[in-house]
């Protein structure tokens, strides 16, 4: 084998690597995939329009989560989330600020329920299946890695024009 | 002969020598890798086996090594230096966020972790929402309160916990227990028959939250009417005391319509109910029958006028 074609393969090889990093850090940041079913959400049915932003607001609010998780930066969660959860995740990140962790979610996707949805159309209360790979870094050093499939009961309230999260939070052994 | 000849050569000896170890070495990261991956690499680790948010728990690094212990919860991360072998307090009111918990043990070059969970602590705090805040009185259902349950660092209690629903006007009413599910209860009552500022209270063990609804009069009922005075070219008619059915006393403000028919047609007032009756001035008509509605109710009785009537 010629120096040159070897030169080509590490080439190549180094590209496909640079490749699949990009992909990897691009997935941990871009939207996640979330199906949400209404059909089990009492005492009132969920209006299509309420569907559309639920779903909309709800996949923004992960998507900021993981953002601010990642980076440690609290100005994504300002828009998505309010109350408890909000504070719960100022919290996260100001303590992973100070102890140099951050964490990356690799999100593969979100099967969602509505399982109350209030009479006057002010509160939603979701049960959220997911499925996310945790990495838990000290710099670019991975402490922690697992990919599990984890439940989540959210509630999200209707605030000026949108919807946010006031509460999440994960639940064992479902 | 020629297997003997190549199994002696130095240079294939080296060569399978370093595909061997360059093997051991994919087969070790492996390993490590896919033991990391299912949040296994443990051994070095201690842990409560059932930890509740607002408890103290300690936490055991093994005899590998101290080193940095870190925690990461929900909404929160702790950090702990750690000897070797040694036990790390936790203090209750720092372990505060319920839910899906990290350990990691970060000793020299390496680390270790586990996956744990911590329960929700005891129910201290509600929130309490009910809707609408003024409700007519004796309706079925339509009153509706929801409570979400959570413990004091605002961890939602996800275990049925029995919340108790009551509403009352007066001091009588009726109470209602509700398991929550999911950290949620909620209730469809009905009003009373009674207006007033009636006290609708969820409560779970000490802790109780009250929200104020508004019960008003329903719709009139046997509306009457009568002459109240007549001068030489009018006629004063006014409303009996306006009730509901129940013999509530139908807000002020209530519109309430007089009609007049007579041979020249038909002719409507309306009038809005002041400290509890209705009036209006109708012209003096020969003859005419008058009429009065509130809403969708009619009065049961209508007034003929004129003719010396």
């Amino acid at each position: 084998m010629k120096i040159s074609q070897v030169k080509k393969i590490v080439l190549g090889a180094g590209f496909a690597v640079l490749g699949i990093a990009v992909l990897l850090t691009a997935s941990a940041a871009s939207k996640p995939d979330i199906v949400l079913r209404v059909d089990q959400a009492s005492p009132r049915e969920v209006e299509e329009p309420t569907q559309r932003a639920v779903l909309r607001d709800y996949t923004t609010a992960w998507e900021a989560m993981n953002v601010a998780l990642a980076n440690n930066t609290l100005s994504p969660l300002n828009d998505n989330f309010a109350g408890f959860a909000l504070e719960a995740l100022t919290q996260r990140v100001k303590d992973q600020e100070a102890s140099s962790l951050k964490t990356r979610i690799i999100d593969h996707g979100h099967k969602v329920d509505a399982i109350f949805y209030s009479r006057d159309g002010s509160a939603i209360q979701l049960r959220d299946t997911a499925t996310l790979e945790t990495q838990i870094l000290d710099g670019n050093t991975i402490l922690h890695s697992d990919e599990s499939q984890v439940q989540y009961i959210a509630i999200m309230t209707g605030a000026e024009a949108r919807w946010k999260v006031r509460v999440l939070q994960d639940v064992e052994g479902r | 002969m020629g297997f003997e000849r190549d199994g002696n050569d130095p240079t294939r000896m080296t060569m399978r020598l370093f595909i061997l170890i360059a093997l051991a070495i994919l087969v070790a990261w492996f390993a490590a890798d896919s033991a990391r991956a299912d949040g296994s690499q443990d051994g070095n680790l201690r842990l409560p086996p059932n930890p509740v948010a607002g408890q103290p728990m300690s936490v055991g690094a093994g005899h590998e090594g101290g080193g940095t212990l870190y925690l990461i919860g929900p909404g929160q991360v702790i950090r702990r230096e750690v000897k070797e072998g040694g036990e790390v307090q936790i203090k209750g009111e720092e372990l505060r966020s319920a839910g899906r918990w990290v350990a990691i043990l970060k000793s020299g070059g390496s680390s270790s972790s586990k996956v744990f969970w911590v329960k929700e602590g005891t129910p201290e705090s509600l929130s309490f929402l009910a809707h609408p805040s003024r409700v007519p009185v004796a309706r079925q259902g339509v009153i509706n309160g929801f409570v979400f349950v959570f413990d004091r660092f605002h961890n939602l209690i996800l275990q049925p916990t029995p919340v108790n629903f009551s509403l009352s006007v007066g001091g009588a009413g009726a109470t209602h227990t509700v398991a929550s599910r999911d950290g949620l209860a909620s209730i469809d009552a009905s009003s009373a028959a009674k207006e007033g500022a009636a006290q609708f209270v969820a409560s779970v063990g000490n802790v109780s939250v009250r929200r104020v609804v508004q019960q008003v009069a329903s719709e009139p009922c046997n509306l009457r009417m009568h002459v109240a005075q007549r001068t030489k070219d009018a006629v004063i008619i006014e409303t009996d005391p306006v009730r509901d059915c129940s013999g509530n006393a139908v807000p002020d403000g209530t519109i309430v319509t007089f009609m007049q028919t007579d041979a020249t047609g038909k002719s409507m007032v309306d009038a809005r109910i002041k400290k509890g009756i209705a009036q209006a001035q109708l012209p003096l008509s020969s003859d005419a029958t008058i009429s009065v509605a509130s809403g969708v109710v009619l009065g049961n009785n209508e007034l003929r006028i004129g003719g010396g009537r």
